[in-house]
């Protein structure tokens, strides 16, 4: 007995080591964790009241200052999905955000690190990680988050905490109604993504019955809800609307119910992994010749290797890809080299998340001082007005001017299609 | 409790839940057929190439929770207790058959070196890939029995189900840890790729049984068909009834019981394998929590057919995944609400029959 206790224990212990020993393995090579620790938090302080050589601007700014002793990194948060099927969105945008650290440089010797942490993409993690992040002292800024259901959960823990905001990818239209003054975004609405992908089915693709699917979360039904009404105001008929649970293989049985309508065209609101498992089962629930109609969440290389032959003829809106400069031929060069991959092809927004984070950092810049004490002062209040008041900053996907409510950006999406086993603009 | 209760409030309250039961019941069984009647006969929403979709997809679904069901009832036959990890061991045959076929994918043969092994042998493939899920599926049960839950052999019911549910998050945790915590694509061979069947016309629409699913659903049935023939037939199968009856009679007659539940934990934990393998054929996607909401599905239908009875999980099983996919569409709501039934039929089906489906067995010989 006592042999067969002291064997469960080697055992277990034996178990215990191979996890602890595999994990540094499992982890990805191209991973940000690699920028994520830092330490430092012990020593920088947010107290407006701090000692002499305490600039004016500490006393009066609403939210204090963020203060930061010699040696110390001013950090920029990312609360992005790392995990799960939609985990390539969150380690594109935050590698286009590391590129953008390394390139902005330091600021009278201070530098700046962009810390990712994984929210799932879900309301509850965003919460989870604005909460982790408003505790952080050295904490200025967050690029992010990355989705609009861990946005909007995380946007009340901000707005108390004093942080600013620049989402790269967040989409969800209500996010800048709700009053916020930390939130700001460079990436287009859902308002300005639906319409069109509703023009775009109704008159180049000719189709007058349209499926509506979205996977009840904040982005995909609201993008759905838009598509619906204005391709009903073109005079299309929205023939079934159907809500999916998110993270489950098999919809077959809400296909079926959708090909009963015979709709010519599916449109669905939503993310790749519910994405891709979609359009590889329409191919078994007779929905053979219906176009498959997905939005900036469908985009990327996960959807073409997850649906192979499947996919062909499915078509996207993304943001509009950015058109060739110097600076994204020197970016898209930076991410091959560091990542191996071409920049762009895991998601539609590294260029955002790069273009965002470096904006936060020259917002920084623009506001931060350093006191008589040799410390960096970085007042809160006047970096939220300093990004709302972003005006021509230009980035690698255009030039943005941030508006009252928050939004940076203005332009149409770009429609793309999948031919030959790749994403190209669609005709 | 009974006794610690004044004797009047005990008999109240079982005189309100004797009334309350068949009342619940019924409210739901009327609502039910109310619904039924609305969708099929006045409003006709669906055709039968609809209802022919449903059931396909409901039979292959079920299959799959048949398998893992069995797993569940087995391992309750023997030890009284419900194996929580057993979503877990199914995860890892699915992520061996991940394994399996990628490696296959990347040997290349032919005159050229350009056509992959899966691709030019897949029936070869295909079995390679059930043996190694098989194996390592029944080795993690054979493991779990002897590392979390023989030690507990002894104690109170309730300690073996903490450490089953320890297992399962430790196993969960282990595999995010080893393989990373990422969707993974299941290569299919060209013969099973996804999407492809046997198509014909229904109502002029064009309705496909996928190859995987029939695929799913006959190797299903003959694992099931064996296992049944095992244990009705074979000595084993004579051993482990006999353990399941009465532990210390059994040693008495010659019985090897630890070895008996040993092989028992084998032989659940190959099922489960068979159907990580069928899961990440059919279904594709594989992760870390791939086996969490089957395994509780299994359960359910493990229940559901009376636990402790192998018909009765072949059918709950079989039973709960058609239920699923054709309940919504008949009862003309919405498809996100398909746990919903199936779990609001799991509490109509316990308040009429508490033993399950097929119960009498257990609640005869057993309790």
């Amino acid at each position: 007995m006592k042999a067969a206790r002291i064997f469960v224990v080697l055992m277990f212990m034996f178990m215990m080591m191979t996890a602890c020993n595999a994990a540094p393995a499992a982890a990805e090579p191209n991973s940000p964790g690699s920028v994520t620790e830092v330490s430092g938090s012990d020593s920088a302080t947010t107290s407006p009241d701090a000692a002499a050589g305490t600039p004016e601007i500490c006393s009066t700014d609403a939210h204090g200052c963020a203060v930061f002793k010699p040696g110390d990194v001013v950090k920029i948060g990312m609360g992005a999905p790392m995990t799960g099927g939609d985990a390539s969105y969150g380690f594109d945008i935050s590698q286009g955000g590391t590129i953008a650290v390394q390139d902005s440089g330091e600021f009278e010797g201070f530098k700046f690190v962009l810390v990712v942490e994984d929210d799932g993409g879900t309301a509850e993690g965003g919460a989870a990680v604005a909460n982790k992040f408003a505790s952080d002292p050295a904490l200025v800024a967050v690029a992010g988050h990355i989705y609009s259901g861990a946005t909007s959960a995380a946007i009340p823990i901000y707005e108390k905490a004093g942080i600013v905001m620049l989402s790269p990818s967040a989409s969800l239209p209500t996010l800048t109604t709700l009053g916020s003054a930390v939130f700001n975004r460079i990436v287009f609405t859902d308002a300005r993504q639906g319409p069109p992908a509703a023009e775009y089915l109704f008159n180049k693709l000719n189709v007058r019955k349209l499926a509506v699917l979205h996977d009840g979360s904040d982005y995909g039904k609201g993008l759905a809800e838009t598509v619906a009404a204005k391709f009903t105001e073109l005079g299309g008929e929205v023939v079934i609307t159907e809500a999916i649970t998110k993270g489950e293989t098999d919809y077959t049985p809400v296909l079926s119910a959708v090909a009963a309508k015979n709709p010519e065209s599916v449109y669905f609101g939503g993310y790749t992994a519910e994405g891709a498992v979609i359009v590889n089962q329409m191919k078994q629930t007779g929905l053979e010749n219906a176009i498959f109609f997905g939005d900036d969440g469908t985009y990327g290389a996960d959807f073409l290797s997850r649906t192979g032959a499947n996919g062909e003829g499915a078509f996207a809106t993304i943001a509009p890809i950015p058109a060739d400069s110097p600076e994204k031929a020197a970016f898209d060069a930076a991410y091959l080299e560091q990542f191996g991959k071409e920049a762009g092809t895991l998601s539609p927004y590294t260029w955002n998340g790069y273009d965002s984070v470096s904006a936060l950092i020259a917002a920084v810049k623009s506001v931060a001082v350093v006191g008589n004490d040799g410390n960096l002062y970085v007042p809160r209040g006047a970096l939220i007005s300093a990004v709302r008041n972003l005006t021509d900053f230009h980035g690698i996907s255009g030039t943005y001017t941030c508006d009252a409510v928050g939004e940076c950006n203005t332009l149409p999406p770009t429609f793309v299609m999948v031919k030959d086993g790749a994403w190209v603009p669609a005709p | 409790m009974n006794e610690t209760l004044p004797i009047s409030i005990a008999r109240k309250g079982a005189n309100v839940l004797k009334y309350l039961r068949p009342v619940f019941g019924a409210v739901i069984l009327i609502f039910i057929i109310y619904r039924l009647i609305q969708t099929l006969l006045i409003q006709e929403i669906f055709g039968p190439e609809t209802w022919t979709r449903l059931v396909i997809a409901g039979m292959i679904i079920g299959s799959v929770y048949a398998l893992i069901a069995i797993g569940y009832t087995l391992v309750y036959g023997i030890l009284f207790m419900i194996n929580f990890a057993h979503g877990e061991v199914m995860m890892l045959g699915a992520y061996t058959c991940f394994f399996v076929f990628e490696a296959l994918k990347n040997i290349k043969v032919g005159a050229d070196h350009s056509l992959a092994f899966s691709n030019a042998y897949p029936v070869i493939s295909i079995i390679i890939a059930f043996i190694l899920g098989m194996s390592v599926s029944a080795l993690t049960g054979f493991l779990l029995e002897k590392v979390a839950y023989r030690p507990l052999r002894q104690a109170p019911r309730l300690v073996p189900l903490i450490s089953a549910i320890g297992a399962s998050i430790f196993l969960q945790n282990a595999a995010q840890l080893l393989f990373s915590p990422q969707l993974r694509d299941v290569a299919n061979p060209q013969i099973l790729a996804r999407g492809s069947g046997w198509k014909f016309l229904i109502n002029g629409s064009s309705v496909t049984i996928p190859y995987t699913g029939v695929f799913t659903f006959l190797l299903s049935l003959i694992l099931l068909v064996s296992l049944y023939l095992i244990v009705q037939k074979t000595k084993f199968g004579r051993a482990m009834r006999a353990v399941a009856l009465d532990k210390k009679t059994a040693s008495l007659m010659g019985i090897d019981v630890d070895k008996t539940i040993s092989l028992t934990f084998l032989i659940s934990g190959a099922l489960a394998g068979a159907a990580g393998v069928m899961w990440g054929l059919h279904n594709s996607m594989v992760y870390y929590f791939t086996g969490f909401v089957p395994g509780i599905k299994a359960f359910t239908a493990a229940v559901l057919g009376g636990i402790g009875n192998l018909p009765g999980a072949m059918l709950g099983g079989l039973f709960l995944g058609i239920i699923e996919s054709v309940g919504p569409a008949a009862l003309g709501i919405d498809f996100q609400l398909k746990d919903v039934i199936a779990f609001l039929l799991l509490i109509v089906v316990l308040t009429f029959r508490p033993s399950g489906l097929l119960g009498e067995v257990l609640a005869k010989e057993k309790v």
